[in-house]
């Protein structure tokens, strides 16, 4: 039993926060009325694809890394706690459904472009009204030959305007069925949407017939395999947000005087920062066990990332409001980093459903255990 | 990094059944001389257990049905005992320990005091020597177990011309000595008292009871608080002890009351809040094991673990309506364990309201937290400086 890190993982770590500390430049994104195209998303990915992060969690056997999630929560921490804007997660989001749907072949092929830098992805499951788990989805897919045709929507898609290709969950006669498009596929219509993390890029998709490949393991248990996965990242950007926000909110209140003392003296500062220390303590308790039970396979990890996604969601969403509180007003002007925190905790709490659904499913699989 | 727990064929596992199984009903004489009181604690009193093994012998204690030791004794085996093995005389250690680890002399703690509350640095008790005695003086409140105890260990003032930290000195007394009165506080429960007050009026205690050196007693206070905190990380309704947001979930679908959509979700945080401070306890432990510093789960782990357990009393309590105003304690099935003290939702729920004042309010520990961990500024004690002589003045002179 030893719940602390390796030195391995610190260095990994280490390394990550050096080459994002010196990389990730926010200031373009501090004047009014930034968009998401200037956050540098194609700046930063050749670099991260020389660090060799898309290649981490691919199995070795089709030409990745094949290593751990605990591994993928330093990288994954990092570009949280730094905002760093890149098609990572969309390119994790896409492989890992590959990973769970496909053929071996597709797998060589697929997973062996992410692994050497060579292919961006992006995961489409949520529908137009952003449901992901529909009776029936906005997309369909119909035979075409040999082939299949996507037509339809799909909505909330991280990172698809920076993708190359795309998997994409629609309904074929033989139900929720995942398949691959080209990106820049005629029928393709992707449109960024005005979405308020500005950090993060994250589109609609229109479908007109355009061709696809059938994933063809595709089965009802693929979806939560990779949810399972997707909460842990989020959950990890969250829990290495708390910690960020926590400790630039006690340095203000350092120092910043008022009444001829520095605010952090005040107990209603303290009080504030020490709730947020507490909720920060847990999250990281709960991403790393997190991280651990996947990594292992062991039966727990779907309630572990189930339980950790919840937490940290709700934990952040707190920490980033005491993050503007503290600041007082200038915390609330654009020209300051607190919104873009503000804004990505909100949206990490919603991509993948909120907090709420996630404590039914806790609650569901403590009820089919008790049964 | 790896989060398994003890398995059941851990060989450390067995060989501590294996002696239960040899000793079904043990006395704690001989819980003791197996060193499994203090298993923590060095040879000869101890194992010299790391905490694995620690929580390896907790388990087996639950499974054989015996009470732990530090359950029966707490103040000996969790907070103060160990301040003997580490600042008392060897003739303290021959004399007190064997029979605290028997559970044959109950140990209580005499630190708080009716006016200082949380400033338990403001201790008015004073210690005089005289000749090979100090003689004690003062009022202690809220001492569990000071009704039946054998033993109590007392913060007392050796020196007033000091600062308050600096003045305090820790003592080693009989309870039965003259001069030692000792009454209950009826606490809102209505239950048995938890809870006493102790005067000490003239108590002679010879010097070689002092504890340390003079001047030492506020060290001691802090190393004791500070484990007895980190004790009190567990995910238990009150401090640490009693039912879990486990159980609570357990009596919520058992009795079908998760299906009530506001309760589920309730149930639902607090059951995850609970795990996850599990875990707390685990790193504590795990960090212990590998030599790393035990850092912050004490004080945040408490901070965070009192008010979860009030919330799942209160849930729990909830679920009863209009009837949970009647005494009587059936308020959700708990499965069929022994939980000490706190062993059922009322009493639980009831009791909660001090869950979040004794060893430490929940605003000293916030302060704590920011303070210690976080690094901002201290709280300015315009009394911190001073002698404590002249704290005192100063309050007499303007109320006169």
């Amino acid at each position: 039993m030893d719940f602390s890190l390796s030195e391995d993982h610190e260095a990994l770590r280490d390394s990550a926060a050096n080459f994002l500390n010196k990389e990730v430049d926010h200031s373009a994104l501090l004047a009014p009325k930034a968009k998401v195209d200037q956050a540098g998303y194609d700046k930063l990915w050749p670099q991260i694809v020389e660090l060799g992060w898309p290649a981490i969690v691919v199995p070795e056997s089709y030409g990745g890394l094949g290593m751990s999630y605990i591994d993928l929560i330093m990288i994954i921490g990092e570009m949280g706690r730094t905002l760093a804007a890149a098609p990572l997660f969309g390119t994790l989001a896409g492989s890992w459904m590959i990973e769970a749907a496909g053929s071996e072949a597709q797998k060589s092929e697929f997973l062996g472009a992410v692994a050497a830098g060579e292919l961006k992805l992006a995961l489409a499951v949520a529908d137009d009204d952003g449901g992901l788990d529909n009776a029936v989805s906005s997309a369909t897919a119909s035979r075409n030959g040999d082939g299949y045709v996507l037509s339809g929507s799909k909505n909330y898609v991280v990172d698809a305007a920076s993708s190359d290709k795309i998997v994409v969950a629609a309904d074929s006669d033989n139900g929720r069925q995942f398949f691959v498009i080209d990106s820049g596929a005629a029928g393709v219509s992707i449109e960024t949407l005005d979405w308020r993390d500005i950090t993060r890029e994250v589109c609609s998709l229109k479908l007109d017939n355009v061709p696809a490949e059938l994933l063809e393991k595709s089965n009802a248990e693929c979806w939560s395999w990779v949810r399972d996965r997707l909460y842990l990242v989020l959950a990890t950007e969250s829990r290495a947000g708390i910690k960020f926000v926590l400790s630039d909110t006690v340095e203000y209140a350092k120092q910043r005087v008022a009444f001829g003392r520095p605010i952090g003296s005040f107990q209603a500062i303290k009080h504030q920062l020490a709730d947020i220390a507490g909720l920060g303590e847990l999250t990281e308790a709960a991403v790393q066990y997190a991280a651990w039970a996947l990594s292992e396979g062991d039966e727990k990890a779907t309630i572990a990332v189930t339980m950790a996604q919840s937490y940290a969601s709700d934990s952040y969403n707190a920490a980033v409001h005491r993050y503007i509180q503290v600041f007082g007003a200038i915390g609330f002007t654009w020209e300051m980093k607190n919104h873009l925190y503000f804004k990505r905790a909100r949206a990490n709490s919603e991509l993948l459903g909120s907090p709420v659904e996630q404590r039914e499913q806790v609650v569901q699989i403590l009820e089919r255990k008790a049964a | 990094m790896d989060f398994n727990l003890p398995a059941e064929d851990d060989p450390r596992r067995q060989e501590i059944r294996q002696w239960f199984e040899q000793h079904p009903n043990p006395t704690y004489k001989q819980i003791a001389e197996r060193g499994l009181s203090a298993a923590n604690w060095p040879a000869p009193w101890g194992m010299g257990a790391d905490p694995e093994l620690q929580y390896i012998i907790d388990e087996e204690f639950v499974r054989a049905g015996v009470a732990t030791p530090h359950s029966i004794n707490a103040i000996a085996v969790n907070q103060c005992g160990q301040s003997l093995l580490t600042h008392g005389t060897e003739e303290q250690r021959q004399r007190f320990i064997p029979p605290a680890l028997a559970c044959e002399e109950i140990w209580c703690m005499l630190f708080s005091e009716p006016s200082g509350g949380s400033d338990i640095a403001a201790v008015r008790t004073t210690a005089r020597r005289e000749g090979d005695h100090y003689i004690i003086n003062g009022q202690k409140i809220w001492t569990s177990a000071a009704d039946y105890a054998a033993i109590g260990v007392l913060v007392a003032r050796t020196d007033s011309s000091v600062s308050k930290h600096r003045g305090l000195s820790q003592f080693i007394i009989d309870m039965n000595s003259p001069g030692v009165t000792v009454n209950p506080i009826y606490d809102m429960t209505g239950e048995k008292p938890e809870y006493n007050e102790v005067f000490l009026d003239n108590v002679k205690v010879p010097a070689d009871r002092l504890l340390g050196s003079e001047g030492q007693g506020w060290q001691l206070v802090m190393q004791q608080l500070q484990t007895e905190r980190a004790g009190m990380t567990k995910p238990g309704a009150v401090w640490g002890y009693g039912p879990t947001a486990r159980e609570l979930m357990h009596g919520l679908i058992e009795t079908g009351k998760i299906k009530d959509p506001l309760i589920r979700d309730e149930a639902a945080k607090l059951y995850i809040e609970g795990e996850l401070l599990r875990l707390l306890v685990y790193r504590g432990m795990s960090n212990r094991i590998n030599g790393k510093p035990a850092g912050i789960e004490g004080n945040i782990g408490k901070m965070v673990a009192a008010p979860h357990g009030q919330q799942l009393s209160d849930l729990a309590k909830r679920t009863q309506g209009v009837a949970g105003l009647v005494v009587n304690d059936d308020v959700l099935p708990l499965p069929d364990k022994n939980y000490g003290l706190f062993s059922n939702w009322d009493y639980s729920f009831w009791f909660g309201p001090a869950s979040t004042l004794g060893v430490g309010t929940q605003e000293i520990l916030k302060n704590s937290v920011a303070e210690h961990i976080l690094g901002l500024p201290r709280d300015v004690d315009p009394t911190s400086k001073l002698p404590f002589a002249d704290i005192n003045k100063t309050k007499s002179s303007a109320a006169a």
